[in-house]
């Protein structure tokens, strides 16, 4: 991503963000509002930025949206708000059959990443009555489904309790693609390789996770002495 | 989303749905040729003996669908012996109970993936023609998910308005509503996009 | 594109939800069903052409066999019944609402949404005492007479329409294609 500028509805999301990164477990921390969100999906080339370009792995991955889907998978912090269909079978299937792939080929794929998953009785089984960390796990299979290299995670722990938060840490884990994990809560990024600060727009820390999330830490506690939850945005 | 298939399972779940339709029609049609009172009895009657067929489950839930008509089934009744035409009333009385009820009938019985089915092919001839009917059963699929959670929805916003209010809740809570679907939307455009789009 | 796809299925998922919910009482102590005002809305704030697909959509799913009329009715059943008159004709008063309130800007959007959904009610009506005269062999006037107790709670509902689509536009002027 080289000098990348966005300004949505006269705000100034991000400004001049430039990041090379190939590790393969990457952290994005910052307060809500800072272009977290905006950031994953500029990453997953779902908005294209204003100024500058962001290729992954080569791909230009708001104009190749083909190859992109190829190469970037994105995962929300709400399931609802990405789940399509009503059925599990449906919804894994829907990324197979627009990667190109014929209906049986695209049924075999989702059987067998149920199976991989430990999940083979959810074939058949309606969204619905899944529980919020059930769903979360739905929409990581249908990505995984689609083996992308790289997949960009908007804090997609929010919300789950706290053994449903493990178990799907556990999932993340395995996962073989590059992950970009972005989150406001610096303890889920510990192992990581890589951490970046994101702050007002632009990048404010970049390195080894552990320098980078105890300075997080630090600048949080200190805004958390501040009231400027008073101010008015607009 | 649950649908109106019954669960108890006859032969006529495994007949083709295109064949059921086409039948359905042409029964209709005939009902609203015929003329007089003991061909509609006997068509009434044979309409009965269809849904007592599968067993006594299936035909109490056929029959309780049909309650629906009880005003309409009233209407006619009392204005026909007021007007002294009480020949005329039981035509079109059972007229109706016949045709709700043979209708009815096919859709106790046909699965909706097998209805889906029949749209899928009479698409067909639209999809020769170039027109893309992927966003037809995106449509169809994208409804099912989201009519139970638009509806859940609904009824946290009527509880968020009752924990504040002494009254039920009025017209004001049908734009939240209306917002709701709309961000939704939003949404499921952005996870169209995400995974390839159309 | 997928945003269109998105709104007109959401729309069509919205007439059903407004099915589920139990009925809302209007002023005057009139309960309604609110699925008539959600079709009347689909016209107001996504225009003719895809307020009349997202009712085409909602029928659709209707005669698949989905419990998606208010009070958990549907399949096929619903287009010879007596209301079936009103049921075929939604899409068209869908239509007439829209292009109502596509075309006539000079007013403010609450007056025109208004007076679309009320001629979209129109529509409704006159189909709906054809099917009605039809399947319960009475005259037009006599069919006339049987829906008449309805007006004033549809009258409202025009009102209603009007005020929700404009509000709606000063909230999510995007998503008012109408007026797009």
């Amino acid at each position: 991503m080289t000098d990348v500028s966005l300004t949505l509805e006269g705000r100034a999301i991000l400004q001049g963000v430039s990041i090379c990164a190939s590790e393969a477990r990457i952290g994005i921390v910052g307060r809500n509002g800072s272009g977290k969100s905006t950031l994953a999906r500029v990453i997953a080339g779902l908005q294209a930025p204003d100024t500058g370009n962001v290729r992954v792995h080569g791909i230009d991955v708001a104009r190749d949206r083909r190859a992109a889907i190829r190469t970037v998978g994105i995962l929300f912090q709400n399931p609802d708000h990405q789940i399509i269909f009503p059925t599990v079978d449906e919804e894994i299937a829907f990324g197979l059959l627009q990667l190109g792939q014929p209906k049986a080929e695209a049924a075999k794929g989702v059987r067998a990443i149920l199976a991989r998953f430990g999940k083979a009785h959810w074939s058949g089984a309606s969204i619905h009555p899944l529980s919020q960390g059930q769903k979360q796990l739905v929409c990581l299979m249908s990505i995984l489904a689609m083996r992308p290299r790289t997949i960009v995670l908007d804090e997609p722990l929010s919300g789950l309790d706290i053994p449903t938060r493990l178990q799907l840490m556990r999932y993340l884990d395995g996962a073989e693609a590059q992950l970009i994990h972005i989150s406001h809560d610096p303890e889920v990024l510990a192992g990581y390789d890589r951490a970046l600060w994101i702050a007002e727009g632009r990048i404010a820390g970049d390195g080894a996770p552990d320098a980078v999330l105890a300075a997080f830490k630090t600048e949080m506690h200190r805004l958390g002495g501040l009231d400027d939850i008073a101010d008015l945005t607009g | 989303m649950i649908s109106l298939t019954s669960p108890v399972e006859t032969r006529a779940h495994d007949w083709p749905a295109g064949a059921k339709l086409g039948a359905l029609s042409l029964a209709t049609m005939a009902l609203f040729a015929m003329g007089g009172v003991a061909g509609h009895a006997a068509a009434f009657a044979a309409m009965l003996a269809l849904y007592a067929a599968p067993g006594a489950v299936f035909f109490r839930s056929g029959m309780a669908r049909l309650r629906v008509l009880w005003p309409f089934l009233a209407i006619i009744v009392l204005w026909h012996v007021v007007a002294a035409t009480p020949g005329q009333g039981a035509v079109i009385a059972l007229r109706l109970v016949t045709a709700v009820g043979l209708a009815n009938l096919v859709t106790m019985t046909t699965r909706l993936s097998d209805m889906i089915a029949v749209v899928r092919w009479l698409a067909a001839p639209l999809r020769r023609v170039g027109i893309d009917t992927r966003a037809l059963e995106l449509g169809i699929a994208l409804v099912i998910r989201f009519t139970p959670m638009l509806a859940a929805k609904g009824t946290q916003l009527a509880r968020a308005w009752r924990a504040r209010a002494a009254r039920r809740p009025g017209w004001r809570i049908v734009t939240p509503f209306v917002l709701c679907a709309i961000d939704d939307a939003e949404h499921v455009a952005d996870a169209l996009k995400a995974r390839g789009g159309l | 594109m997928e945003r269109n796809i998105a709104l007109v299925a959401l729309f069509a998922a919205l007439i059903a939800a407004l099915g589920v919910i139990p009925q809302v009482t209007l002023p005057f102590g009139v309960p309604v069903t609110a699925q008539s005002l959600g079709v009347m809305l689909c016209g107001t704030v996504l225009g003719a052409r895809r307020g009349a697909m997202a009712v085409l959509l909602f029928m659709l799913l209707v005669c698949l066999g989905l419990p998606l009329l208010s009070g958990g009715r549907g399949g096929l059943g619903v287009i010879v019944s007596p209301t079936g008159g009103f049921f075929i004709a939604f899409p068209i008063a869908a239509f007439v609402a829209g292009l109502i309130t596509q075309s006539w800007r000079r007013v403010p959007l609450a007056l025109s949404a208004g007076v679309a959904a009320a001629v979209g009610g129109l529509v409704l009506y006159a189909f709906g005492i054809f099917g009605l005269a039809q399947v319960l062999g009475k005259s037009l006037g006599e069919a006339a007479l049987l829906v008449t107790v309805f007006i004033p709670g549809d009258a409202i509902k025009a009102v209603l329409a009007g005020l929700i689509t404009s509000a709606l536009y000063r909230a999510r002027p995007r998503a008012v294609l109408s007026r797009a």
